[in-house]
């Protein structure tokens, strides 16, 4: 396709009435349907359409783009299916909501939609966002857009493959424990984890609620600052949605950063052992860089790093045990012939839960046990007391320098079915991006380089809580480097 | 003579089986076996954390300091669908009147 791809450009292309909203949905519609990559789950076309006509009638009125009240004019984008639209399938991925139409749209969704943008349809993802991979949805796996023998990285990796591919412009992704950054390193893209209570998370289906936080993975960091800038700020349906003003994101990026004052900070523990070759070469080169530009790179320790993995997977899992508990079969979802003949509810309960794919079963297992009596002081209880101590490492770090920055993962995308048989493997692949989220930090992947046989990597940039227009400014210099 | 390894591997599949009944689960004896491995697997890499000193450290179960908001106690109507019933029937998998059937449990 030769359209243009990034929000700005789009719009100049419309303004010169080179290109209409409606030909830009069509084009992506065309695109999303005949690719192979197993993106879409969902493709809502009439609706697209009739928002892409009414991008038009705008546009006809107006003359040009709005660009104050319709900041994403005609912008196509796609959509997680973990979050809410009204009146669209939304499966999360799972065989237990293969028929589920939520009567009501995520705030994200509908603060993007209020901007003018265009909801394509709904993105592919590891079933209720478990894994690492993509290979965890019931609706078959996501191909990488540029590897086909590779993961896209998980769990939102429909939405890093759409935006790679040229399947939509931007796409929304959610990141418990890397979510949005491990997809985006993988595949070559853009994708922030903002501060936790920047997004509202109504509308998103919980997996863990404090570690939850809807972000943008888009083409480029202004195209994520544009996001972000629409769909953030506090929302009285979401308690912990966070109450502090919200930042000028693009503003932010026409700052140029004062880079004499500048601090980053490397944690040493990020490069030890287990960080391939080729993942350390082009993370030093990127940080050579800002070196070069006049910033100050500081050693920095997390002490706590190597009980990262293990304290989310107590804290991740138990949220999960019990916000998975909804998924009973009475008020929505599918309820199976058997589950309709059962002589109980105990009865009832298993065989619509039986619809759970492995990887949720397990986790689900994994959080009733953490939590059940004799056990939750020995690992809630602890795992919690562990993750203050994580958290504390942060704030310590953020008191010596402006922004943390190290690999996403230690590797980059990995062969399909080379881990899915092995959890413990799995998970350790997020073991630089879920501390950020157990402190509740913004952060980014961002590309950088290429790695052993052209695969994509991403560099991974923490900021302080609501840090977030800092790392996206500092992101979007090192962009622009020539 | 009955070994310990394989007395241990039964107990541990009790256990597996115990939990999955709780989380109204129902595993197949090839599931109660592979997650038994994996879960023993994983909650040994967990036992990492008893490495720490956690003495006096108070849990952290949430990451911002945030205050429950209150709000007007008003009642905002939820739009029907376009068949005047309530929207929120519409996935509903069995529906009598205007609300959601189940099976009779007794």
């Amino acid at each position: 396709m030769t359209t243009p791809q990034t929000i700005s450009s789009i719009h100049a292309a419309f303004d010169k009435k080179l290109l209409s909203p409606v030909e830009l949905t069509q084009d992506y519609l065309r695109a999303a349907k005949a690719s192979a990559h197993n993106a879409y789950l969902t493709i809502c076309e009439e609706r697209a359409i009739g928002q892409a006509k009414e991008a038009d009638r705008i546009l006809a009125k107006e003359g040009r783009v709005p660009r104050g009240t319709y900041p994403l004019l005609g912008i196509p984008l796609g959509i997680k299916d973990v979050l809410t639209i009204d009146g669209v399938r939304t499966t999360c991925g799972s065989r237990i909501l293969e028929n589920y139409v939520p009567p009501y749209t995520a705030t994200a969704v509908e603060r993007l939609e209020s901007a003018g943008a265009v909801s394509l349809g709904k993105l592919n993802m590891d079933e209720f966002a478990m894994g690492s991979s993509n290979e965890n949805s019931a609706f078959g796996p996501v191909l990488h857009p540029t590897h086909p023998d590779r993961v896209p990285g998980g769990s939102s990796g429909g939405s890093a493959t759409a935006v790679k591919a040229g399947l939509c412009v931007a796409a929304l992704g959610t990141d418990t424990g890397g979510s949005v950054r491990l997809p985006a390193h993988y595949c070559g893209i853009v994708g922030m984890k903002p501060t936790y209570g920047r997004v509202s998370r109504y509308g998103l289906v919980a997996f863990a609620s404090s570690l939850d936080q809807v972000g943008p993975m888009t083409a480029s960091v202004e195209d994520a600052a544009r996001l972000l800038d629409v769909m953030s700020g506090g929302d009285p349906k979401d308690s912990t949605s966070s109450p502090n003003a919200k930042e000028n994101y693009l503003q932010a990026l026409g700052r140029k950063p004062d880079w004499k004052k500048i601090r980053i900070g490397i944690p040493k523990e990020y490069f030890v052992g287990g960080l391939a070759p080729d993942v350390e070469k082009t993370i030093q080169n990127a940080l050579k860089w800002f070196e070069s530009q006049g910033a100050t790179l500081t050693e920095v320790s997390l002490p706590h790093t190597s009980y990262a993995v293990a304290v989310y997977y107590i804290v991740a899992v138990s949220e999960a045990s019990s916000n998975l508990a909804r998924f009973d079969g009475v008020r929505f979802g599918v309820r199976l012939e058997k589950a309709q003949n059962s002589e109980n509810l105990v009865e009832f309960y298993k065989h619509v839960r039986s619809l759970f794919g492995p990887e949720v079963k397990r986790r689900i297992i994994l959080g009733t046990f953490a939590l059940s009596s004799g056990y939750y002081d020995a690992y809630y209880r602890r795992a919690c007391q562990v993750r203050r101590l994580i958290k504390n490492d942060f704030d310590e770090a953020f008191r010596k320098v402006d922004v943390i920055v190290s690999p996403v993962s230690p590797t980059t995308a990995f062969k399909r079915g080379e881990k899915i048989n092995d959890p413990l493997k799995m998970y350790l692949e997020d073991i630089f991006t879920i501390p950020v989220n157990l402190a509740g930090l913004p952060a980014l992947s961002l590309p950088c380089g290429e790695g052993d046989q052209g695969l994509p990597v991403g560099l991974h940039m923490i900021g302080p809580q609501f840090g977030d227009a800092e790392i996206l400014s500092l992101a979007h210099a090192f962009e622009r480097r020539s | 003579m009955v070994n310990n390894e394989f007395m241990q591997t039964l107990e541990d599949e009790n256990l597996t089986r115990k939990i999955a009944a709780l989380s109204r689960l129902e595993l197949t004896d090839g599931e109660i076996s592979l997650f038994t491995t994996q879960l023993k697997e994983i909650f040994q890499y967990i036992e990492l954390l008893k490495k720490v000193d956690v003495q006096g450290v108070e849990p952290l179960t949430h990451p911002l300091d945030l205050a429950t908001p209150f709000r007007e106690d008003e009642v905002h109507v939820f739009p029907p669908a376009k068949d005047g019933k309530p929207k929120v029937l519409g996935s509903a998998p069995d529906v009598l009147y205007e609300g959601f059937k189940v099976p009779s449990i007794l």
